[in-house]
């Protein structure tokens, strides 16, 4: 479904990914950890359309990013990891916006947008103005948003951070449900948590993909604790540079 | 189609509520009804009429309006992050441009239709014996001009604000932006220009709209304004794209 074939981005001279490749099937969740700089975000953003590759391809049911990037993005849900949203309208009307952005018919908007509000468990709260809300439901809101038009890629950036543990449970299921008509890639470091739902997870470091471990493959104690002793390597490794 | 409506649709209820459209619109009405007062008790018995007084009196302060109104657009999502959701969407980016542009104008188009009030509604019947109050096609000359001339300094502004996420950089940028375009643009017309303009010669973008308010058309202005607007347009959704490939 998704394929990441070999690319590649620099910010100038500095190299922040380096011939990253993967492929994500329907009904997986994938997540990307990594330290601070590990290209995370940046990967996102290139999966999402906001960022050009500067060599490699990214295709989403063969529709290639650089060559159809309308169609690659009218199949595509995205949660950034700074939550924008706009302050001054409520969360119904918010996701209303969003979902006619995204060129939903008009008759299926309402039913979007109320189905969306009951994923991300909104329900109560859709007459509520956005600047009113924590930082907690302001993700869900996000999250509410991306899910809102059955995507068939959803990418989510930090999706965690900054969510009580509650919240982090919610979201988790709300993903779980989305997983079955979509494929998930999810950036953040909190592995522990989302071992709870991912089928696959990619360790980043220094802008490569070094490890992938299918999470079926391995007692979930074991995988964290691996991965632990690889980004507290890369630590070690950092610092002896340093 | 459908995109440049919601985003347009989105930006003038944001417009609606925001203190940074409020306040310059309440200013520009302010500073253009002192002006349309000064330019009537100054050509008391002069040949200039109502119309042409008002486009006169509008015209100056076009581009203020138009900087502090289109600054927010982009730098704001900027500012926020909100872009990353606007560029990640399935829309093209001139859609994006032109239903922010648009948000603008319509703006701007409301402002000069207050503005028309006294003009058109108070003055007439307050010295009726004086003032022949003005027609239906002298009113829509002028509001062509002064609503050409807008959509150029609304164009320059929305490019503009691509560049920044200060709003302050963007406006003051702007200004600098449609202050030298005028001086640039029609510094060669003012070698030219015949005594009966002299009196409006002092800002020359104001010729356009005396010739205009006058019925005197020149398709080469109008021209002008819209390829000015089309290619600030062009270039602005050009910048858009040039985000991504550099973030």
């Amino acid at each position: 479904m998704l394929d990441v074939d070999h690319i590649s981005f620099s910010y100038g001279a500095r190299r922040i990914l380096t011939d990253i490749s993967f492929d994500v099937a329907p009904g997986e969740i994938v997540a990307v950890t990594g330290s601070n700089g590990a290209g995370k975000t940046t990967l996102m953003k290139i999966l999402a359309c906001l960022l050009m590759q500067d060599a490699g391809t990214v295709r989403l049911h063969g529709v290639d990013t650089l060559q159809r990037p309308v169609k690659y993005r009218h199949s595509i849900g995205y949660l950034s990891e700074h939550v924008p949203l706009y302050n001054d309208m409520t969360v119904q009307e918010y996701l209303t916006y969003r979902v006619r952005l995204k060129g939903e018919r008009t008759m299926r908007v309402r039913r979007r947008v109320s189905e969306a509000l009951a994923v991300s468990g909104l329900s109560g709260m859709h007459n509520t103005r956005i600047r009113l809300l924590s930082h907690g439901y302001r993700k869900r809101v996000s999250l509410a948003d991306a899910l809102s038009t059955h995507p068939k890629l959803l990418l989510l950036d930090d999706l965690l951070a900054g969510l009580d543990r509650p919240q982090r449970t919610a979201c988790g299921t709300a993903l779980s449900t989305a997983s079955s008509r979509a494929a998930v890639v999810v950036a953040g470091h909190e592995i522990d948590e989302m071992l709870n739902w991912c089928t696959r997870v990619l360790v980043m470091i220094r802008g490569r993909i070094v490890a992938m471990f299918r999470t079926s493959d391995f007692d979930r104690a074991e995988l964290t604790a691996r991965i632990d002793r690889m980004l507290a390597g890369q630590s070690d490794a950092q610092e002896d540079l340093a | 189609m459908k995109a440049i409506q919601v985003i347009w649709l989105r930006e003038v209820r944001a417009f609606r509520g925001a203190l940074s459209c409020g306040v310059p619109v309440a200013a520009f009405l302010a500073v253009y009804g002192w002006t349309f007062v000064m330019m009537l008790r100054n050509n008391e018995g002069s040949v200039l009429q109502i119309q042409s007084i008002w486009g006169l009196s509008a015209a100056p302060w076009l581009p203020f309006l138009s900087a502090v109104l289109t600054m927010r657009l982009f730098a704001e999502e900027r500012a926020t992050g909100m872009i990353d959701l606007l560029m990640s969407s399935p829309i093209r980016e001139r859609d994006l441009v032109l239903g922010k542009f648009l948000s603008a104008m319509t703006v701007i188009a409301g402002t000069l239709g207050v503005s028309l009030v006294v003009p058109v509604l108070f003055l007439p019947a307050l010295s009726a014996p004086s003032l022949v109050p003005p027609g239906v096609a002298a009113i829509t000359a002028t509001a062509l001009i002064l609503l050409l001339q807008a959509s150029t300094w609304c164009a320059a502004g929305t490019m503009i604000s691509v560049l920044f996420r200060n709003q302050a950089a963007a406006a003051v940028s702007s200004l600098i932006v449609c202050s030298a375009l005028p001086i640039a643009v029609y510094a060669a017309i003012l070698a030219w220009m015949p005594d009966v303009r002299a009196s409006v010669a002092w800002m020359p973008l104001l010729v356009h709209v005396y010739d205009f308010s006058t019925g005197l058309f020149s398709t080469s202005v109008i021209t002008l304004y819209v390829a000015t607007t089309l290619f600030f347009l062009f270039a602005c959704s050009k910048l858009l794209a040039l985000l991504r490939l550099r973030g």
